[in-house]
């Protein structure tokens, strides 16, 4: 499903051919449950692209499986144009910062760096400026004779990039790379690895679980759910236009009201709620009239008290609880037959003065309300 | 007051002390094991009554009583030990000193130390037996030519095979020299010289490589059963006790045999020094000691011993005659050598050294 | 706030009782040392008892000679002023000695029990270590120095000798006329001696005490030494070569497999050594299980054959029973039995310092370009030198006082000085010699710790 929707993608740019392409891709461990069902991915030289799931959606398998550490079970991986499947890791040329490091301990970080040019036959002096070069580059020159445990967290981390792309690899895969460092540090990292992207311009498949991450850093986030992609796209995409409930519940923030379809009228589908409300909403990925939806409404596009007539969808709310965020107000309604329907609620002089309790109307745009898959 | 509480103390320590001690009054005896201490078991121990012994097994040397005896803490009472060291542990004062007049004189009233084979050497010993080192094969080994001499057990060109010997000097010394021609009167004399001892270990030269080394006394009936070893010498009950008790068919070379005296000691500060002493005298009555060999071919000490037996052929326990398996008949006496506990006492360091040597080039 | 402490810093701080800041730190860090001290006081009492002591008292009886010092003063005293040695010493020397045994004879020990006979029964042994023949002589000079009716076993006269000595004495026994027992003696007038660890080295004084080389047929020492440690470096390497698949194997196959495989590993553990090493003699002797199946399979061929380049050639290819190999009661039986017995302590340590590398570390070596053969050989192996340090230190430690195996399967060139240390402890008596080897065993295991430090540093040791 995600085949189709990648070919529109605009950041990928059609007419070339793809660094990387999974076709197909299956893989079991004991012949009984799939843990890759069926994977298609295409990725442009250049790009970013993050694989993006939940533990056990099989992303780590797809990653390893590009890395030639796990054996597809059916269907092919191509890097440039050939089929990788039985080309041994180490003929790979393939570049992979793996979630613990993997830094080898018994070298020292020059040491670490020198380690692929050298089984590459590389000469002395050009190895030395190579890992001179790849160190200032993560602005850790000083550190070459430094052992890795006598590093922190971070640095380590940064060697293990710098590793990683130090005998300038065409593809450079990341394994959960940042799981290790506390939050502050983590942010500092992905700007640093999204900036080596951009300056290098590398071509980078990252593994995380983490959503806000794969947001910051991707050009194309592969959503995964149980061995199937649900949705690839970028990450504005993703998060503006969830093609599935899972997505957008994934993704950031998310209210959800079910109901059924009572309507479809071009791309508005109107959706009466369980509660009986009706919903006008755009149509995304709902089947026919009658079928079951979900409704999906990102807590900052709802609008309080909205002037009459400006919100195709209006209805009587009670506030049940109000959460003081700084920037914002966090603020819990009932509304719609639900009671945790959360609205953010800019900090600003001019908002309504909400009290626990009050009744009040908020209301939203169709367009801003998604219908999906019940 | 306080007295009253120290005589308390004093009288229940004393009891304390009396009841450990009639608990532990069982007497240790300490011996070599195997049928050897099987046969003291059957004719000294079953047939004590005053009192119980509990035999355990040590394979020689006086390591274990020195400490024991050095470190205070004595556990053992009785050691069966080789003629050496009953003479060096005596003069160590490892050993009690006997009241020689306790022990029973022989029937015809002959006193214990003036009825032993040899003079008794010092006022701590007590008689035990006669064994010997001897060389043995088994009878289908060779066709032909048997082996009979000591001099043929040195000759492995005529009859082959590799020969079983022990990890120490005596006995191997005395063979060799006497294998070499030496006469029997004269081996410690020669022995006793730096030429001698060269003489001797040039004969042990001729069999080096074809020799395997043996140090427990159950070892040398391995080697021959396996076929590892053509000949081999061993202690002579180990092979009497197969052929007598098992119908091995072993056969045994007397020529050259060195006879070995083998005393009862009982150490200092032993435990239980009165019960032990007891029994010292009952296992070294002129009967118990031709008692014993019903069971082994080891012969007493005791002259008188001897006598009883003789005159009570057959003698040995399943009813056949014991005397022809005797180390010390007359006919096997003729080309027997008499181990010189003294001379080893004096060179035993430095032979033994020598040996080792030679065993490791 | 902060400046009252400025203020304060300059008088005694106190606390709030009053008492010295200072003091009360003292007195509360105090009590917990005490406590510590006392949780620290039972294991080392036990350290004490059962370690340092028996150690040091190995390392003081090799140097100890104070015995036969106190039982031969005047005589050690004659001796130095002796000059001439190749001479036989003056009457002096020879009244020493029996004034010596006079003296010694009557010494009684705390209980009022006489021990002199004893002391120069002991002095007696001592002495013939030194030179072969003194205990008899000691004994008879004694008996002529103390002679007893053999009937009333009372003493007749104390002393039936009146100087001069010397004739007495030579006549009494030759052996006084001989000057080789005379300066036996200069190895044993100090009351604490080399002399014992000059021994274990085939080396020995002379009358002089200076050291020379023991006599050839005497030297022994040196060669099993030598043999030590070659049986305990080749059974370590050995050893190694074995355990480094094996653990390999345990720390990479799934759970359950290498459970079993470590029962199979664990087994020799809970099996009796005794019942091992009979196994194998089983196996390897000469008509031994290995042997037979040798003749059974190997072919027998006997016969003329009309080889290409050598043209009719006699060929005798039968391995008869000739050709059995001697496998047990030898180096080659030593060195099989000890690397089967030690094998778990090299496997062991390795497995557990294998078990915490991390899979993705080869993964990685592999990523970054290198065949699994050098990613093992470069990142793999060096990570395990930890286990294969600690594992090689272990069964060097333990092969090199072994002493059960090369007692039973050594044979004629497989003993090792563990044996000569148990023969002079069981049998010639010789402890100061058995005290002197153990020292040197002591002191080669901190060489090698000291080694392994230098060479590859003791944080990369890993027991487990």
């Amino acid at each position: 499903m995600s085949k189709d929707k990648t070919s529109k993608e605009p950041k990928l740019k059609s007419m070339e051919e793809p660094l990387v392409k999974f076709k197909n891709v299956q893989k079991s461990y004991d012949g009984e449950i799939l843990v890759v069902k069926d994977f298609n991915l295409d990725v442009a030289p250049g790009e970013f692209v993050t694989m993006l799931g939940p533990s056990g959606s099989g992303k780590t398998t797809c990653l390893m499986m590009l890395a030639g550490f796990e054996p597809t079970t059916n269907g092919t991986i191509y890097l440039k144009g050939k089929p990788i499947n039985n080309v041994p890791p180490h003929k790979r040329g393939i570049g992979m910062v793996f979630q613990n490091y993997a830094l080898f301990p018994h070298m020292t970080v020059a040491e670490n760096l020198s380690f692929p040019l050298e089984v590459r036959k590389m000469g002395k002096t050009e190895r030395e400026a190579k890992v001179n070069r790849a160190l200032d580059m993560v602005q850790l020159g000083e550190f070459g004779q430094r052992r890795p445990m006598q590093l922190s967290g971070g640095q380590q981390q940064r060697v293990a990039v710098a590793r990683s792309l130090v005998f300038d690899p065409d593809l450079v895969l990341m394994d959960e790379p940042l799981g290790a460092l506390d939050k502050n540090l983590r942010e500092q990292m992905q700007y640093e690895i999204k900036h080596l992207h951009e300056s290098l311009g590398l071509t980078v498949v990252y593994v995380t679980h983490d959503q806000t991450e794969a947001l910051t850093m991707s050009n194309r986030i592969a959503v995964f759910n149980d061995g199937v992609v649900l949705q690839c796209s970028s990450p504005e995409d993703l998060y503006e236009k969830p093609e599935n409930s899972f997505v957008a519940n994934f993704i950031g923030e998310n209210n959800r009201l079910m109901g059924t379809v009572e309507a479809i009228k071009g791309n508005i589908a109107t959706v009466k709620t369980d509660s009986g409300d009706v919903v006008v909403a755009t149509k995304v990925n709902v089947g026919k009239v009658g079928d079951r939806a979900t409704l999906s409404l990102r807590p900052e596009r709802i609008i309080v008290a909205p002037k009459k007539g400006k919100t195709p969808n209006t209805y009587s709310a009670k506030v049940e609880e109000l959460i003081y965020h700084g920037d914002h107000i966090r603020t819990r309604f009932s509304v719609c037959g639900h009671d945790d329907f959360i609205v953010k609620i800019p900090n600003s002089i001019d908002n309504v003065d909400l009290k626990k309790g009050k009744q009040v109307d908020i209301g939203w745009m169709s367009e801003d309300c998604l219908a999906l898959d019940g | 007051m306080k007295n009253v509480i120290t005589k308390t103390l004093v009288a229940g320590a004393i009891s304390t002390a009396m009841l450990a001690g009639a608990v532990q009054a069982e007497v240790t005896l300490v011996s070599w094991g195997g049928g050897y201490s099987a046969s003291q078991q059957k004719a000294y121990v079953d047939t004590y009554s005053s009192g119980d012994v509990n035999m355990i097994s040590y394979n020689g040397g006086l390591g274990e009583v020195r400490a024991q005896v050095e470190s205070g803490s004595v556990q053992w009472d009785i050691v069966d030990v080789l003629a050496s060291d009953a003479r060096i542990g005596c003069d160590e004062g490892l050993f009690e000193e006997l009241d020689r007049s306790m022990f029973l004189p022989s029937p015809d009233g002959v006193s214990m130390d003036d009825d032993t084979m040899v003079p008794v050497p010092n006022d701590c010993v007590v008689p035990q037996i006669w064994w010997s080192y001897v060389p043995f094969h088994k009878a289908d080994t060779f066709s032909g030519d048997q082996p009979s001499t000591m001099q043929d057990f040195f000759d492995v060109e005529k009859f082959p095979g590799k020969r079983g010997i022990h990890t120490w000097a005596s006995a191997i010394t005395e063979m060799a020299l006497y294998a070499d021609g030496v006469a029997i009167d004269d081996i410690y004399d020669v022995l006793s010289t730096q030429a001698g001892q060269d003489r001797a270990f040039a004969k042990l030269d001729t069999i080096k490589d074809h020799v395997v080394f043996w140090s427990s006394g159950a070892k040398p009936l391995d080697l021959i059963n396996s076929g590892e070893v053509s000949m081999s010498l061993a202690y002579n009950g180990r092979i009497g006790g197969a052929v007598l008790n098992d119908g091995a068919d072993y056969v045994t070379v007397w020529d050259g045999q060195v006879l070995e005296e083998e005393w009862l000691v009982l150490l200092k500060g032993a435990p239980n020094r009165a019960a032990a002493m007891h029994f010292l005298v009952h296992a070294s009555s002129s009967q118990a000691q031709a008692d014993q060999a019903k069971w082994i071919n080891y012969g007493p000490m005791r002259t008188s011993g001897l006598d009883i037996m003789q005159a009570g052929e057959p003698w040995f326990n399943t009813g056949v005659t014991i005397m022809e398996h005797m180390p010390n008949t007359d006919e096997h006496m003729a080309g027997g050598i008499l181990a010189n506990p003294e001379w080893w006492a004096d060179n035993g360091q430095a032979v033994n050294d020598r040996y080792a040597a030679w065993m490791a080039q | 706030m902060s400046d009252t402490s400025i203020t304060n810093s300059q008088e005694l701080l106190l606390t709030n009782d009053g008492v010295p800041l200072k003091v009360s730190l003292r007195k509360s860090l105090r009590r917990t040392k005490i406590r510590s001290f006392l949780l620290i006081l039972p294991p080392l009492l036990f350290l004490l008892l059962m370690f340092v002591t028996p150690i040091g008292s190995l390392l003081s009886r090799s140097v100890d000679d104070i015995a036969i010092n106190k039982v031969f003063p005047q005589t050690f005293a004659q001796y130095e002023l002796w000059e001439d040695k190749s001479q036989l010493p003056s009457e002096e020397m020879f009244a020493a000695v029996v004034n010596d045994i006079r003296v010694t004879i009557k010494v009684k020990d705390d209980e009022g029990i006489d021990i002199g006979k004893n002391l120069l029964g002991r002095s007696g042994t001592r002495m013939t270590y030194e030179y072969s023949g003194w205990k008899s002589l000691i004994s008879k000079t004694i008996k002529s120095a103390l002679k007893v009716d053999k009937k009333s076993k009372e003493e007749v006269k104390p002393f039936i000798w009146e100087a001069p000595f010397k004739d007495k004495m030579i006549k009494r026994d030759k052996r006084w006329a001989k000057v080789e027992f005379w300066q036996s003696l200069g190895a044993m007038k100090d009351p604490y001696t080399m002399g014992y660890y000059l021994n274990a080295v085939d080396l020995k004084f002379d009358a002089n005490k200076n050291i020379i080389q023991k006599e050839e047929y005497l030297k022994i020492y040196n060669t099993i030494w030598i043999r030590t440690l070659q049986v305990s470096l080749m059974v370590t390497i050995f050893c190694l070569l074995l355990a480094y698949p094996v653990a390999y194997l345990l720390a990479t196959l799934p759970m359950k497999t290498s459970n079993l495989l470590m029962i199979c590993v664990l087994m020799p553990f809970w099996t009796s050594l005794l019942v091992r090493i009979v196994a194998w003699m089983i196996m390897l002797q000469q008509n031994g299980v290995v042997n037979d199946t040798l003749m059974y399979i190997l072919p027998c061929f006997e016969g003329m054959v009309n080889l290409p380049f050598f043209g009719a050639t006699n060929i005798d290819l039968c391995f008869s029973d000739e050709d059995r190999l001697p496998m047990m009661y030898n180096f080659t039986g030593t060195i099989i039995v000890m690397t089967q017995v030690l094998l778990p302590f090299m496997i062991l340590p390795i497995y557990s310092v294998m078990k915490g590398i991390p899979p993705s570390y080869m993964k990685a070596a592999q990523n970054l370009g290198a065949t699994p053969t050098r990613a093992f050989i470069r990142v793999y192996m060096p990570q395990s030198v930890p286990g294969i340090g600690a594992g090689c230190i272990l069964v060097f430690i333990v092969a090199i006082g072994y002493y059960i195996t090369p007692e039973l399967v050594g044979g004629k060139d497989g003993i090792m000085i563990g044996n000569f240390v148990a023969r002079e402890m069981q049998r010639t008596l010789n402890w100061g010699l058995a005290a002197a080897m153990g020292a040197i065993l002591l002191a080669a295991v901190l060489v090698l710790y000291w080694a392994y430090d230098r060479l590859i540093g003791l944080d990369n040791l890993k027991m487990g």
